[in-house]
């Protein structure tokens, strides 16, 4: 039995202590507060993905998808029937959890790279049908979200601090689901169906449900950071929201370049490569379009022949619960 | 009271390929039932069909009387019967008692199935290797681990798929001890097998198949006597020769 | 309702030229390569410039961008893909989908975001049979497919080269100790596989406006036409382009044009979740 208090879970807690605290020392409107909130609502949606695509290692391509489902849901109710995006969050999420759970049904065979596929040609779909059906989802010209000051009970504020705050607290939540899943019951049973199916349905497990469970929250999860985006940023399309580069596979990337299927990965890679990214823009956008996007690909590219287990993997550990390949 | 364990008729057919071909035989609660016969003769292949592992093309498999066959492995390891792989197929990112706790999860909440794990890799004298990683075991002790494993489930049948194969001597008649042990407490087991001396020792009964087809089903001796056995497996005296070792 | 399915076939012979590039890489590298619609983009670009500096028609041009892409493809090999041939495949799909946004990005850096078009003498001519209208475009695109197919099966079942691309893709061990060289073999099967796609790319641009995003609309469509043929399988790529090809063409007249997609993604899906290995079996 680990004490309770292992050096990783202290350093995690003292993350979480400092980025709750952060506010009061930055401009609380200003634009640094913005990437911040940034980098905790992608480390949140890359540890959403992390449930399938570290727990369960099925390599999703697809997460757009229910991100986009989210975002599309809450504000869809919001602007059509005047329901408040904190009901439509839980929608979204609904929403998406059904997605998945059809999309298991004939994808829960595949792996490796025939799911990421299947999972690739589901976002795109979902892109091709917000962009051609106009009359529900506005079409390519997207959605905006109107400004309506300080209105709590509808999810909107005036201060980014108010976002940051809610933002860290989905951060918290989703680490918490990950870490309930990767050290409870079902991690054991993911673990086992990561490692061999066959020998896992063998000795009991069914494998079905175990994927469907893990698809099924991870989709939820990635909905809910849908909605929250939705409302931090108050305008979506849907070439943006369901983009294979900038949501699908940056999500992957994160957790990936973090360290996969790790608790602090997705935080990690978060912090590495939003700040990255904002620096890269900030320098690159100016010179040429898409040269910051260049960067992306090639960061990317880096770190998949440098270092293929991420960040994590420079952490001196004797075995994570949620069983990297170690040692 | 019927039989325990029944394959009736049971038919496994690749692409034209018949690899196994009416096999019909009942295994009875406390029997340790053994299946031999030459390599590709459709043992391991028998075995996956009994667990659901393999689709049957025809015939049933029957546990407790009820239908299983049809069942996907899980449902069949919840009915009671489940198997060992040959390779010793253990999830080699986890821990021994780990790879023993996600199997004991069919029947207990987490705490419980620690504590089952424990109890079982005890009952194994595995309890020292527990914390060890998979990737460090020796062939002998995975192949323990993997029936520790299978134990775990708490099965009424068990198909154990050469759990010897790179034992000593010593070490398999350890091995005996513990299955005669979880015979005692009314386990059963169909066993496959190459050394033949563990085989006629351990066996209530013999199944010889070859082809895919049953062969002679009898007492060890009968079945070691059957021409047609001899003929198919053993050959060139390896009955007197193997009952010489023994 | 007969239209559509001529135009279907027409359209569906390219398609099978530009998946069989890709099919060919999986079958011999076991890499599925998410880039592989940006090198059609790539050959788009090279025939457009070969159309616009030379005055190359784009069906002349086309065998510019495939030896171009050929060289690309060729390099890209042997520096990145080479790496993770063995890694797991997520290291795979990961170093693929980098290229394919570095690919596109440096597209739009070089070349800019506007569309561009071609403009050949034939763009709006047609043959009349009955009650059927043939495009010339068309028909000349799916004429040129046709030929490099034909070359290209010569080329695999005859030539030693050729023959040592099918042994690689079959054993890689056995073939090393026969004396193949699998690294140059391998850089050979994705550089041809890069130029096929290209070719293809180049031939439909005269009915096709090439723009960086390009890439985007094939993607699907690709993997379907590879899916349905079983992911490998040259000749079952062509005949599952084909399938698509008919299948696009039929869906206009139920669906909007925009829709299209859709069609194909249950399509793609049902295949992948029924017979993985492909509806059609082939070489």
């Amino acid at each position: 039995m680990r004490s309770f208090l292992s050096p990783g879970r202290v350093a995690l807690l003292l993350f979480f202590l400092a980025a709750a605290l952060l506010p009061f020392f930055v401009d609380p409107r200003g634009h640094l507060l913005r990437v911040a909130a940034m980098v905790l609502l992608f480390a949140a949606m890359a540890q959403s993905w992390n449930v399938v695509g570290g727990l369960a290692n099925q390599i999703s391509l697809g997460h757009a998808g229910f991100f986009g489902l989210g975002a599309y849901t809450s504000t869809l109710l919001f602007l059509k029937l005047g329901i408040s995006p904190w009901f439509g969050l839980f929608a979204g999420a609904l929403v998406a959890g059904s997605a998945a759970a059809l999309l298991s049904i004939p994808t829960f065979r595949l792996k490796g790279h025939y799911f990421a596929l299947a999972t690739l040609a589901f976002a795109e779909v979902m892109r091709v049908i917000a962009n051609s059906w106009a009359s529900l989802t506005g079409g390519p010209v997207g959605l905006s979200i109107p400004f309506m000051g300080s209105q709590p009970a509808y999810f909107a504020f005036r201060a980014v601090s108010s976002y940051y705050w809610i933002i860290l607290a989905l951060l918290v939540l989703v680490c918490l689901v990950f870490h309930l899943l990767a050290t409870g019951a079902i991690g054991y049973r993911l673990r086992a169906v990561r490692e061999n199916e066959n020998a896992a349905e063998v000795a009991g497990i069914d494998t079905f449900r175990v994927k469907l469970t893990a698809s099924v929250i991870s989709a939820a999860l990635t909905a809910v950071c849908g909605t929250v985006f939705a409302q931090f940023t108050f305008y979506f399309d849907p070439d943006s929201i369901f983009a294979l580069a900038s949501i699908s596979v940056r999500m992957a990337m994160i957790a990936i370049v973090g360290g996969l299927g790790t608790l602090a990965g997705p935080i990690l890679g978060a912090l590495f490569l939003i700040p990255l990214e904002e620096v890269a823009n900030a320098l690159l956008s100016s010179k040429a379009a898409g040269l910051s996007q260049f960067a992306f690909g090639v960061i990317l590219i880096a770190a998949i022949l440098i270092q293929p287990r991420g960040l994590m993997a420079y952490w001196p550990k004797k075995r994570h619960p949620a069983g990297s390949r170690g040692a | 009271m019927g039989a325990l364990l029944e394959a009736d008729a049971i038919c496994v057919t690749f692409g034209g390929l018949r690899a196994v071909d009416g096999v019909s035989f009942t295994v009875n609660a406390g029997e340790i039932i053994g299946l031999i016969g030459p390599n590709g003769a459709g043992k391991t292949t028998i075995f996956n069909a009994l667990v659901g592992l393999q689709p049957l093309t025809s015939g049933f498999v029957r546990l407790g009387g009820e239908r299983v066959s049809g069942l996907k492995p899980h449902r069949v390891a919840q009915k009671g019967m489940t198997k060992t792989f040959q390779n010793a197929a253990l999830f080699p990112d986890m821990s021994v008692v780990e790879n023993v706790t996600t199997a004991a999860l069919l029947r207990h909440d987490l705490h419980g199935a620690r504590t089952k794990a424990e109890a079982v890799l005890e009952k194994l004298g595995l309890n020292g290797i527990a914390q060890a990683d998979v990737a460090d075991l020796t062939f002998p002790q995975k192949a323990l681990v993997e029936m520790a494993r299978a134990l775990a489930t708490e099965p009424r049948v068990l198909l154990l798929d050469e759990v010897m194969a790179a034992l000593t001597h010593s070490e398999m008649d350890e091995v005996m001890e513990v299955i005669r042990g979880l015979r005692a407490e009314g386990l059963s087991f169909l066993v496959v097998e190459h050394h033949m001396r563990a085989i006629m020792a351990l066996c209530d009964k013999l199944l010889a198949v070859n082809f895919g087809r049953l062969l002679a089903h009898g007492t060890p001796a009968e079945v070691a006597a059957n021409p047609q056995v001899i003929e198919a497996y053993l050959g060139h005296g390896a009955v007197g020769k193997e009952a010489a070792h023994a | 309702m007969f239209q559509a399915l001529v135009d279907g076939i027409l359209l569906g012979g390219v398609y099978g030229v530009i998946a069989t590039g890709l099919s060919l890489v999986f079958g011999v590298l076991g890499v599925v390569n998410f880039a592989h619609a940006e090198f059609l983009m790539l050959g788009m670009y090279v025939a457009w410039f070969a159309w616009r500096w030379l005055g190359l028609d784009p069906m002349l041009g086309s065998v510019l961008s495939f030896i171009v892409v050929f060289a690309v493809g060729y390099l890209v090999q042997r520096t990145l893909i080479e790496r993770v041939l063995k890694a797991p495949p997520a290291a795979q799909v990961f170093l693929t989908v980098g290229l394919l946004i570095v690919i596109e990005n440096a597209a739009l850096m070089a070349f800019g975001s506007e569309f561009r078009s071609v403009s050949v003498p034939y763009q709006v001519e047609g043959y009349r049979l009955g009650d059927i209208f043939i495009g010339a475009p068309y028909l000349y695109a799916f004429i040129a497919a046709i030929i490099l197919a034909a070359v290209l099966w010569l080329y695999l079942e005859r030539s030693w080269t050729g023959r040592a691309i099918r042994a690689v893709a079959q054993d890689p061990m056995a073939s090393t100790l026969v004396g193949v060289d699998t690294r140059r073999t391998y850089a050979l099967a994705f550089g041809l596989g890069v130029a096929l796609t290209a070719f293809g790319g180049a031939v439909i641009l005269p009915y096709i406006t090439v723009s960086p995003t390009v890439g985007g609309q094939f993607v699907v469509l690709m993997f379907t036409v590879v899916v349905l043929g079983g992911l490998g399988s040259v000749a079952g790529a062509l005949a599952g382009g084909i399938v698509v090809g008919v299948v696009q063409s039929m869906s206009t007249l139920v669906f909007p044009i925009q829709l299209q997609n859709l069609c194909l993604f249950v399509i793609f899906i049902a295949v992948l979740a029924l017979r993985p290995q492909g509806l059609i079996k082939g070489a």
